[in-house]
């Protein structure tokens, strides 16, 4: 609980109206994208400077009140869910693009910019901000910095930390520092790197400096009708032996597909396995390329194979895509979505694994993914109403996840750990993999006040001696008679 | 430290010889070198050097063992019999390679199956995964498939007491837990000692043909290379050559076979009236030649991209008239090899001024070949960061006994 007094120190350190107290309106805040989580700040700042965030980290630090920052609140792992009583910093009103340099390829922006408005600042000059998570129009650049966003493009353009050149951030300890620079290898540790996906942990995000890309002078976007996702899915990977590299390769399986046709009635063709390829590049190439990627439709069977005809179908067939996770709600009062990652190569056996647990559960699963990179997206649908379902949907949702593991895949390819997948990351990692991602929490914030509790499984005090070394498995061979 | 007592260089040699083998142990002067087979060696090896206080230096090919401050490691810690393409995962364009391997080794088996890490280093045949990687090295690829840190996809490391530990994985997209692997690269051996590294990787360039423009002066081409840049080509390399004499833009694209004479088309026009001619596939290399000059000083210069040929222009000027002799190799992305041969009071001045000169938009030139005349006078490293106490603690955390190549990175770490 934050005493008063506190209160008129944190009061003290913003505008006026910087600091929200009334429950009412705190309530704005108590929850992220995740919203079966919830918990009420103590008190929400809206700092306009990184002065200000400074001033307001400052006091956490001296009175070791937990703090977490916020953009726009659309996180999908609960990593801006709000320390109970403690200090919620939301970064939306430092939302200045501060520099746009077209001859070296960079913008230097604020955190609380939207994703979209960076592309859009860029446009005339024919560039773009390549990650396009599909909450691109509302979510923040602090926020995609903090989860490493990526989006349906970064199979050929990589993801946030591809982008990211450069980071000003606040410490925990209220200390300004910069890390990186518009001119390649900065000397020292690769700080930015580090920083990017560490989910609020590390410190407060205040200027970002991101790398601009060229817009491509061709673009085609071609949607072919499959049985199944399977089927779907070894086209893709014929796509890529074929040594291509499109811009996006997305899937989508018949219930996904309904979803987006009640939602945005994209005229998706109905089919067991929507697969999506999308061409850019110069003109002359994108022309040579989609013939092959058609040919390898139809020898994987396409039913339908269709061309967007226009930059507003093409916008149509993405905006289906973009809404499938929101469209979801069309057919299902509840839903939880998941952010697996696998091999390429294990696609069709985990969407038959995923099918054969979503029956065994009672439960309807709706896949909607990256499979270029093998990013699934399962959505568990589900009624909050009927007792006991939620807790059923959650147990499935997490075991999907093993699943992505044990094919020696990911619990997250870009939603982030956050306050969801903290035991499925003690999953994924082993003791003293965890243990060196502490080292560079202790680092940053040995009192641990920024977002404490998110990502790791467990409390972990930053010792001042390390204690002794525990085995990794690796190092266990594994024994013939392993006990069951 | 754990242990006062002080141990003999023969108890060393003896001590790490009954970990990774009489035959893979050697004792030469003050140093001893070792050569573990696997992790769990890598780390019996580390913890005996943590408890006992002994400086370790990793080291693979020991290509670029003269990078950075000199360290006087008592123990050499040779990753030569690590060097195993662990796994090559075609259909899913990744591989998992030791530490120890050969560039090209590793290069030449991926290439079995069309692919390759897309990053070309200086030395490939001698450097190693885990030196390029520790070094950040990587040439003019760079343009269009990114640094090392962006093909990267996991780790195995030993940390300085002993433990294994993994980080990142396997697959193309992740974002579970912290990217260590980020701190690792180009962290040159000071945080952990890199066992084995997970790529990324990309079809090997089925298509590609390579221009190259020639002009007297670098400024000529300042222009062109914008122009390059900024248009819809997406060139695989782009690199400036300038001697004394001459100055070369040397270009190279990928794309299919129907799109290469359009692209040629193009980069005519773009260079017009400069003709364009077919170079030696020899000049992809031209970093390295930089190093061959004996007795020179050789600069990693970073610089904004768009200044790459005015500052190439003015450093001439100035090599010109202060006598010295300067060739540069420099990569469209804003990354220079510079090798100068000058009296070591006139290359101290050039480096100063250079510093100064770029330090304002970020840039930064660390000396990575340094004549003996200017060891211990130059200052090898570039950082100006507010984050090095940032960095120092980083440091603690991962080696508070400061075994792992202590003294050799920036500020000291
Ligand atoms: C419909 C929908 C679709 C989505 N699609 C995608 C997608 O395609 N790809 C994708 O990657 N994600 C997607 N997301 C998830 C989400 O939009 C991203 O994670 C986004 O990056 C979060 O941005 P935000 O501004 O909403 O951050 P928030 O949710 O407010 O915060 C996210 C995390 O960032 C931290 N944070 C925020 N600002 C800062 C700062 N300035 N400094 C330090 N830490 C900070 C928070 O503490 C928290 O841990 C989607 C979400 C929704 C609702």
């Amino acid at each position: 609980m934050l005493t008063p007094s506190q209160i008129d120190e944190f009061r003290a350190a913003v505008d006026p109206d910087g600091i929200i107290t009334l429950k009412s309106q705190l309530q704005t805040y108590e929850c992220d994208g995740l919203t079966n989580l919830r918990a009420l700040p103590g008190i929400v700042v809206l700092p306009r400077s990184a002065r200000e965030v400074q001033a307001v980290v400052r006091i956490c630090a001296r009175h070791k009140i937990p703090f977490v920052s916020r953009g726009s609140g659309t996180g999908l792992s609960g990593g801006a869910l709000p320390a109970e009583g403690g200090v919620l910093i939301a970064l939306t009103r430092m939302n200045r693009i501060l520099q746009v340099d077209i001859p070296n390829r960079f913008a230097v922006v604020e955190p609380g910019v939207f994703n979209s408005q960076v592309s859009q600042r860029v446009a005339s000059s024919g560039y773009f901000y390549a990650p396009d998570p599909s909450s691109q129009p509302v979510c923040t650049i602090g926020g995609n910095v903090a989860e490493n966003a990526g989006g349906a493009h970064c199979l050929k353009y990589g993801f946030t930390a591809t982008h990211t050149l450069g980071l000003e951030v606040v410490l925990p300890n209220g200390e300004l520092v910069s890390f990186g620079s518009p001119a390649p290898d900065a000397s020292g540790y690769d700080l930015t790197g580090v920083f990017i996906g560490s989910e609020g942990t590390l410190g407060v995000v205040t200027k970002i400096t991101l790398r601009i890309v060229k817009r491509p002078e061709a673009v085609q976007t071609l949607l072919a009708a499959f049985d199944s996702p399977q089927a779907a899915g070894q086209t893709v990977s014929e796509i890529i032996a074929a040594g291509m590299l499109p811009s996006a390769l997305e899937i989508m399986d018949t219930l996904a597909i309904e979803a987006a046709e009640a939602a945005v009635h994209a005229h998706y063709p109905r089919c067991g396995g929507l697969l999506l390829v999308e061409l850019d590049g110069p003109a002359s190439e994108v022309a040579a390329l989609m013939p092959e990627v058609r040919a390898i439709c139809l020898a994987n069977g396409a039913g339908e194979i269709r061309l967007a005809q226009s930059d507003e179908e093409r916008a149509l067939v993405w905006k289906g895509r973009k809404a499938a996770f929101a469209a979801v709600g069309r057919i299902s009062p509840s839903y939880i979505v998941q952010d697996g990652v696998i091999p390429r190569t294990a696609l069709h056996e985990v969407l038959a694994e995923i099918g054969r647990m979503a029956a065994e559960a009672g439960l309807r699963v709706a896949n909607v993914f990256h499979a270029g990179d093998g990013n699934l997206h399962p959505l568990v649908l589900y009624d909050r109403a009927i007792a006991g379902q939620e807790e059923t949907a959650l147990d499935l949702s997490y075991r999907i996840l093993r699943l992505c593991v044990d094919r020696g895949g990911s619990i997250t390819g870009e939603h982030g750990v956050g306050k969801e997948k903290q035991e499925a990351l003690g999953y994924m990692f082993a003791e003293p993999d965890l243990d060196a991602m502490q080292r560079v929490r202790c680092a940053f914030d040995p009192e641990k006040i920024a977002n404490p509790g998110k990502i790791f499984p467990r409390l972990h005090l930053c010792a001042e001696q390390a204690g002794p070394p525990t085995a990794h498995p690796l190092e266990t061979p594994i024994s013939a008679e392993a006990p069951s | 430290m754990s242990s006062s007592a002080v141990v003999s260089l023969e108890q060393t040699a003896a001590h790490l010889a009954s970990i990774v083998g009489e035959e893979h142990t050697h004792l030469s002067g003050q140093t001893i070198s070792a050569y573990p087979a696997n992790a769990s060696e890598i780390a019996e090896v580390l913890r005996f050097a943590d408890s006992a206080g002994l400086a370790v230096t990793p080291t693979g090919g020991g290509t670029k063992l003269g990078w950075g401050n000199s360290v006087a490691a008592p123990i050499l810690l040779g990753l030569g019999r690590m060097a195993a393409l662990r796994e090559h995962s075609w259909h899913d364009m990744t591989c998992t390679v030791e530490a120890g391997c050969a560039w090209n080794v590793m290069q030449a088996q991926l290439a079995l199956h069309g692919q390759m890490v897309a990053v070309d280093p200086l030395w490939p045949d001698r450097a190693t995964a885990g030196g390029i990687v520790s070094t950040n090295d990587g040439g003019a690829l760079r343009l269009r498939y990114g640094s090392l840190r962006d093909l990267i996809l996991g780790m195995t490391v030993v940390l300085a007491e002993g433990s294994i530990t993994k980080s990142g994985g396997k697959v193309v997209k992740n974002c579970a837990g912290y990217d260590l692997p980020k701190l690792m690269t180009g962290g040159f051996g000071t945080l952990a000692v890199i066992a084995s590294v997970n790529f990324r990787l990309h079809p090997l360039e089925k298509h590609a043909r390579a221009w190259t423009a020639t002009a007297p002066d670098p400024a000529e081409l300042r222009a062109p290379l914008h122009a390059l840049l900024d248009s819809q080509m997406i060139p695989c390399s782009a690199q400036l050559r300038m001697g004394p004499q001459e100055c070369a833009l040397d270009v190279r694209v990928a794309a299919v076979p129907e799109c290469l004479r359009e692209h040629e088309v193009r980069l005519q026009q773009i260079f017009a009236p400069v003709a364009l001619a077919e170079p030696d596939p020899s000049v992809w290399r031209a970093r390295e030649s930089l190093f061959a000059q004996p007795g020179a000083l050789v600069l990693k210069v970073t610089l904004l991209p768009a200044d790459l040929c005015s500052i190439a222009a003015e450093l001439r000027q100035q090599a010109a008239k202060d006598q010295i002799e300067l060739a540069i190799v420099a990569q469209a992305f804003g990354l220079m090899t510079v090798a100068l041969t000058a009296p070591p009071d006139a290359a101290f001045l050039f480096v100063e001024r250079l510093r100064a000169r770029l330090r304002p938009s970020g840039g930064s030139v660390v000396a990575l070949q340094v004549p003996d005349s200017l060891r211990g006078r130059l200052e090898v490293w570039d950082c100006q960061s507010n984050a090095l106490p940032l960095m120092r603690e980083i440091k603690r955390r991962f080696d508070p006994n400061r075994i792992l190549n202590p003294g050799r990175f920036v500020g000291g770490i």
